[in-house]
């Protein structure tokens, strides 16, 4: 396995977050993790990712444990958290945004030829590369993020919320770019709100509810899963 | 232009360039650390002290005296960081009250070892540029000068390399910038001697052309909060724009009126910024 919590526990002052949460995430492919508001999925990714340092528990990545490193080291060992919100830098332009993701590699050239890469997969943002990220709108600061993760070289990227707040349009168009980041060979954390989208691109899935696993399996599974489908996929 | 008028610009031009040296330091340091440095002031006055010990006592060329005294004025700034801000990251409000307490160090051991008396630093050039009937020192000409060099270099440093970006970045959304792998102890490492440097450096250029007393930083401190505030706080560009505007402002009613009418024409102008604009000239949001 390239990442494995184990029985994860967090508090926010003194309010249990997580309490007790393992999964783990397969070198390939995409794990999705869904549940509701609250049910602590963000909590999940931020503490792997090291924004928020667990109270109890083990997270392993490629073997090593990292729960204990702070954040700007963990994106060292090859973990890129989009956060939630998005979280791009508002007043660097959209090319500093992307550079900046690349911040602790010194490989220059392929830098450049993955800034390129970048460019390729999201045209518009070539065409605004030297606008302010604030200037954009939803779905192209939504590709901002993606592509600055992406421009740390991960090999794992963790993605919450990439369809929130976007058009219908653009929330197929985000579902095809995270199909596209998996099968190019950077296995996906996702989470989602957006339940029935997440189990139709995912292989497995966690159900996150009031911060335990409540349920996971097989993605098609979890699809006819009676307690799933009533609770999460409105039928 | 009638020649009292272009003098008035060329004293203005000078208030203007130290003072943006100053502001623009601390809108750095609040922008990456998220902390009003009151002691900014002081470390204005330390830059001046410098001068004193290295140029006056220590009879070293002045411009090694300069250069010597925003080493030592930059790295305050980092001792400041490691031993005040650095334990109350989480707590900004700790910071400045830190802050003030450095304040009142520097101070005294500005007395202890200087005296409470200004100190005499004997002029750097006697040179001046005349055009009519105004003039304009040497000395406040290197002032203006070593401003614009100074914030060119700046603003070089920040659009055009990876810890500029890093600095802007860690202003903008912190979080989001430990999530590049930005180490926040380090930015605000250079934020503080970047910061504290620039200070350091209007202290030592303009001190043959102020006797540097202890308490120096008062009246530049208040200066340089009106000029954050009407600039737009976080705002590096509005500084600037702001100490130049105040600067004319206040020496134009210094020349024709008097200082205090000035100070309070000061104070009008950005109550009046603040009605119509809240959040500043150039500050586009609230910034954590």
């Amino acid at each position: 396995m390239l990442l494995e919590v184990r029985n994860l526990h967090v508090h926010y002052n003194k309010v249990a977050a997580l309490k007790g949460v393992s999964l783990q995430v397969p070198s390939g492919g995409i794990v999705t993790i869904i549940g509701a508001n609250g049910a602590g999925k963000s909590t999940t990714l931020r503490s792997i990712s090291g924004l928020t340092k667990p109270s109890k528990g083990e997270i392993h990545f490629d073997g090593q444990r990292i729960d204990n490193l702070p954040a700007e080291k963990i994106v060292a060992r090859g973990i890129a958290h989009v956060p939630e919100g998005r979280r791009i830098f508002p007043d660097l332009t959209v090319e500093e945004n992307l550079r900046i993701g690349a911040f602790l590699r010194t490989d220059k050239a392929k830098i450049e030829s993955d800034i390129e890469d970048i460019f390729q997969r999201f045209p518009r943002l070539k065409e605004r590369r030297t606008q302010w990220a604030r200037t954009l709108s939803g779905g192209e600061q939504q590709m901002v993020a993606i592509g600055r993760a992406l421009m740390s070289g991960p090999k794992l990227l963790l993605l919450d919320e990439p369809s929130m707040g976007l058009s219908p349009v653009m929330v197929q168009e985000m579902a095809r770019i995270v199909s596209d980041i998996a099968e190019r060979g950077v296995p996906v954390v996702l989470v989602e709100q957006n339940a029935g989208l997440a189990l139709k691109l995912a292989s497995y899935a966690y159900v996150l509810e009031i911060g335990t696993v409540a349920v996971e399996g097989k993605a098609s599974d979890l699809q006819t899963n009676d307690h799933v489908r009533r609770a999460y996929l409105g039928a | 232009m009638p020649d009292f008028l272009l003098q008035t610009v060329f004293n203005a031009s000078y208030a203007a360039s130290y003072m943006a040296l100053i502001a623009v330091g601390l809108v750095l340091i609040f922008g990456v650390m998220g902390v009003i440095n009151f002691a900014h002031g002081e470390l204005y006055m330390a830059g001046a002290y410098a001068i004193v010990f290295f140029y006056v006592w220590s009879g070293l060329p002045f411009f090694v005296a300069v250069a010597l005294g925003l080493v030592f004025v930059g790295c305050l700034g980092i001792l400041m960081e490691l031993t005040l801000f650095r334990p109350l990251r989480t707590n900004p409000l700790g910071g400045l009250i830190a802050s003030i307490g450095f304040l009142l160090i520097l101070q005294t051991l500005a007395v202890l070892g200087f005296g409470l008396r200004n100190q005499n630093v004997p002029p750097v050039s006697q040179g001046r540029i005349t055009v009519g009937g105004a003039f304009l020192t040497y000395e406040r000409l290197y002032v203006i000068i070593a401003t614009i060099g100074l914030l060119t270099a700046l603003y070089f440093f920040l659009r055009k390399s990876k810890f500029g970006w890093a600095l802007r970045a860690c202003a903008q959304d912190r979080e989001a910038a430990a999530l590049q792998g930005i180490s926040i102890n380090q930015t605000a490492r250079y934020a503080m001697f970047i910061g504290a440097a620039l200070a350091g450096v209007a202290g030592a250029m303009t001190a043959p052309l102020v006797a540097p007393s202890p308490y120096m930083g008062h009246s530049v401190i208040v200066t340089a909060f009106i000029i954050i505030i009407v600039g737009g706080i976080g705002s590096l560009e509005g500084a600037v724009v702001a100490a130049v505007l105040y600067a004319f402002v206040h020496t134009f009613v210094t020349t024709f009126y008097d200082g205090v009418i000035a100070n309070i024409v000061g104070l009008l102008l950005m109550l009046a910024v603040l009605v119509v604009k809240p959040q500043g000239l150039f500050g586009v949001r609230e910034r954590a």
